[in-house]
């Protein structure tokens, strides 16, 4: 199996792990002292299952506000008309362990088009019971909501990210504006689901949160599809400049992910991007001559394996560099900024 | 590094997953499949099958798809270098493709309008499956097994969604049949990887293996996303729910063809989920394919998986449907 996409691949994982053994001791006494963890059985590691489950519930706490907030106009603790229509679960939030935090922004999309909006719609519910299932696996582990920035308004997170992106307007760019603009809102959280689960499998010991988590992670990349899908039906050839932006946000987590790689290791890495938009690209099919594709799916262009990022990869890009230092060559934690100013909760931060 | 419940979870699973596969079990025993990658001698079950075989079932539905996917977007397959067998492999005969149909998609008055850069991409996605699975057994690799694409018309037949009488179901005469014929196999790619992920070895984890079965898994599901998605956006695009209908038909038909196996992964022992028309901005689609209350995706078992791509309920057959042969691989007779 030596070869060079699984390499990657592991030398990724090994990083992610050398990261966790050097995170110091108090992040670990805390987590150790915090309660009696049903699965901190495996001692011989630095984490658990369940660190890396409220990793993931951190990262649903602010993709299922986004969508909720999309779709219904509300947060996942308060029922409306529109969630309750839609049968969106009503999320409980008295959780204990970390801060808890509220969170700031968000609006109802004005959806014009039955396409967008129902999917919309559904992916809100899939995300809320997302939430669920793992406060639920995790009981009285389950972390608090940390305080999610999902604002459209001027230093809000969708501007700073937009910005930082270089998308044109992007100082005033909202998710909430419009369908198109609500697909490229949706665009950058997908993909970014897809390797955090990914990248999470295979740090997972327990078989059955094995199966949850492949079971989450084939629903992220079904949403990822979708978002994908639509957005190369809505702009085949990029007139509107749409696959353009896709581009642009992609570079930016690629950018990241990268960056948080040099923060661990101190040195170059990989000058090849994890991430790519919805650019047409050529392929050879059977051997024979160049012909254009789309990319629907991302994934290497080789081996067409999806892309696998480690906790702290993640961690930089949701919170916009905020877990690597200004001169890239350390990490910080926590990690804070653009989707969650005051940093997340659990072990992972 | 296993801890004591690691390699309990792990027996619970390989026990759940080999419930009543006697046969196949004696099978993989005596083909003697020990490649020195599983590597946890305290369980029993370890000597039944290798991560060789896990893989080499996953790339048996990757000559398939792969086959059917390059058909649709050039009107032929994979080039004869990629169908070869391993030297290691106990199967060395490479299967030969049955189409039926006059291959490669037509773009229609109807075909969207970058039809044929998304036939290019799905072909080639998985061509490089096939590549990848074939690189990463090496030796080991099985050649292609005989692959028979005319199985669309009975499946259709089956479904409900032709009769007999009519002329059979063509999944390259447009894109919505293409569509059709996609979606057969998509949701299955990702349940059966959802499914053998959890069978791979520890040290098979070291090697890398799960990641990229993860990695694959995700693909397929971006694909069927992507199958999902145009099926119910053309539907909303025309006010029609004619494909929409059809593809639940195909759905309840794998449904059909797996309820009461053993290890069914709900208690309906479903793993499907109807495509909707959505008729406003406020009702949800049903793109996901995943369990109802968790909204986690679902898993098939190697049997289950078995059972859809022979076209039969029946245990003990070896072979059928898209395999006429069966597969190349110690999971190849249908269990209960």
């Amino acid at each position: 199996m030596a070869n060079q996409e699984t390499q990657l691949v592991d030398d990724i994982l090994i990083r992610g792990r050398r990261k966790l053994l050097t995170m110091g001791a108090t992040s670990l006494a805390g987590m150790v002292l915090g309660a009696a963890l049903p699965e901190t059985a495996h001692a011989a590691t630095t984490y658990t299952d369940n660190d890396i489950l409220n990793f993931a519930l951190n990262l649903e706490y602010l993709e299922a506000n986004f969508y909720y907030q999309a779709a219904f106009g509300t947060t996942i603790d308060v029922a409306n008309a529109a969630s309750t229509a839609a049968g969106a679960p009503l999320i409980t939030l008295n959780q204990t362990v970390g801060t808890k935090g509220a969170v700031t922004g968000g609006s109802k999309v004005p959806f014009t088009t039955v396409t967008v909006g129902s999917y919309a719609v559904e992916t809100a519910v899939e995300e809320g019971k997302h939430v669920r299932i793992l406060q639920t696996a995790l009981g009285s582990l389950a972390v608090a909501q940390p305080a999610i920035n999902i604002s459209a308004s001027v230093g809000g997170a969708w501007p700073t990210l937009a910005t930082a992106a270089g998308v044109a307007g992007g100082a005033t760019f909202s998710p909430y504006a419009s369908d198109a603009n609500f697909l490229v809102g949706a665009y950058v959280f997908e993909d970014v689901g897809v390797t955090a689960y990914h990248g999470a499998a295979s740090l997972i010991t327990s078989s059955s949160n094995l199966a949850t988590a492949a079971g989450i992670l084939a629903v992220e990349a079904y949403h990822a599809g979708l978002i994908r899908t639509t957005i190369s039906y809505l702009d085949p050839a990029n007139a509107s400049g749409y696959l353009t932006i896709t581009g642009q946000i992609s570079a930016l987590r690629a950018k990241l992910a990268l960056a948080a790689l040099l923060g661990v290791s101190g040195g170059t890495y990989d000058a090849n991007p994890d991430d790519f938009g919805l650019a047409s690209v050529n392929v050879s099919l059977a051997g024979g001559a160049s012909v254009s594709s789309t990319r629907i799916t991302d994934a290497d262009a080789t081996n067409v394996i999806a892309f696998s990022r480690n906790t702290t990869q993640v961690l930089n890009i949701v919170t916009g560099g905020g877990a690597v230092n200004v001169a890239g060559t350390a990490t910080v934690s926590p990690a804070t900024g653009v989707f969650f100013p005051a940093g997340l909760n659990g072990l992972f931060k | 590094m296993d801890t004591l419940d690691t390699i309990v979870n792990k027996a619970l699973s390989r026990r759940n997953f080999l419930a009543g596969a006697g046969a196949v079990a004696a099978t993989a025993t005596l083909a003697g499949c020990s490649n020195g990658n599983v590597t946890t001698p305290t369980t029993t079950s370890n000597g039944l099958y290798t991560d060789a075989d896990v893989l080499n079932f996953a790339l048996n539905l990757e000559y398939l798809e792969a086959e059917f996917y390059l058909r649709a977007a050039t009107g032929s397959g994979l080039q004869a270098s990629d169908t070869t067998a391993g030297s290691a492999s106990p199967y060395q005969t490479v299967g030969s493709v049955t189409v039926g149909y006059a291959a490669q998609v037509p773009v229609t008055a109807t075909s969207p309008s970058n039809q044929q850069q998304i036939l290019n991409e799905i072909a080639y996605e998985e061509q490089q499956h096939v590549r990848f699975l074939r690189s990463a057994l090496g030796t080991a690799a099985i050649p292609r097994p005989a692959i028979d694409l005319s199985f669309f018309g009975p499946l259709a037949v089956a479904a409900g969604i032709y009769t007999s009488a009519q002329a059979a179901f063509n999944p390259f005469a447009s894109f919505d049949a293409f569509l059709i014929g996609a979606f057969i196999f998509e949701d299955v790619g990702v349940t059966a990887y959802s499914g053998a992920a959890p069978l791979i070895s520890a040290a098979g984890v070291t090697a890398g293996y799960l990641t990229a079965a993860a990695g694959i898994l995700a693909v397929e599901a971006y694909h069927a996303g992507y199958i999902r998605t145009s099926i119910t956006g053309r539907g909303i695009t025309n006010g029609s729910n004619t494909y929409i209908a059809i593809a639940n038909q195909v759905a309840a038909l794998r449904a059909t063809l797996t309820v009461g196996n053993s290890a069914a992964p709900s208690s309906t022992g479903s793993v499907e989920t109807n495509l909707v028309l959505p008729t406003s901005t406020v009702t949800p689609s049903a793109i996901v394919a995943a369990d109802p209350t968790n909204a986690v995706g679902f898993a098939r078992t190697v049997n289950q998986v078995h059972h859809i791509v022979y076209g039969s309920p029946t245990v003990g057959v070896k072979s059928g449907g898209f395999f006429p042969s069966g597969t190349n691989s110690i999971f190849a007779t249908t269990t209960a």
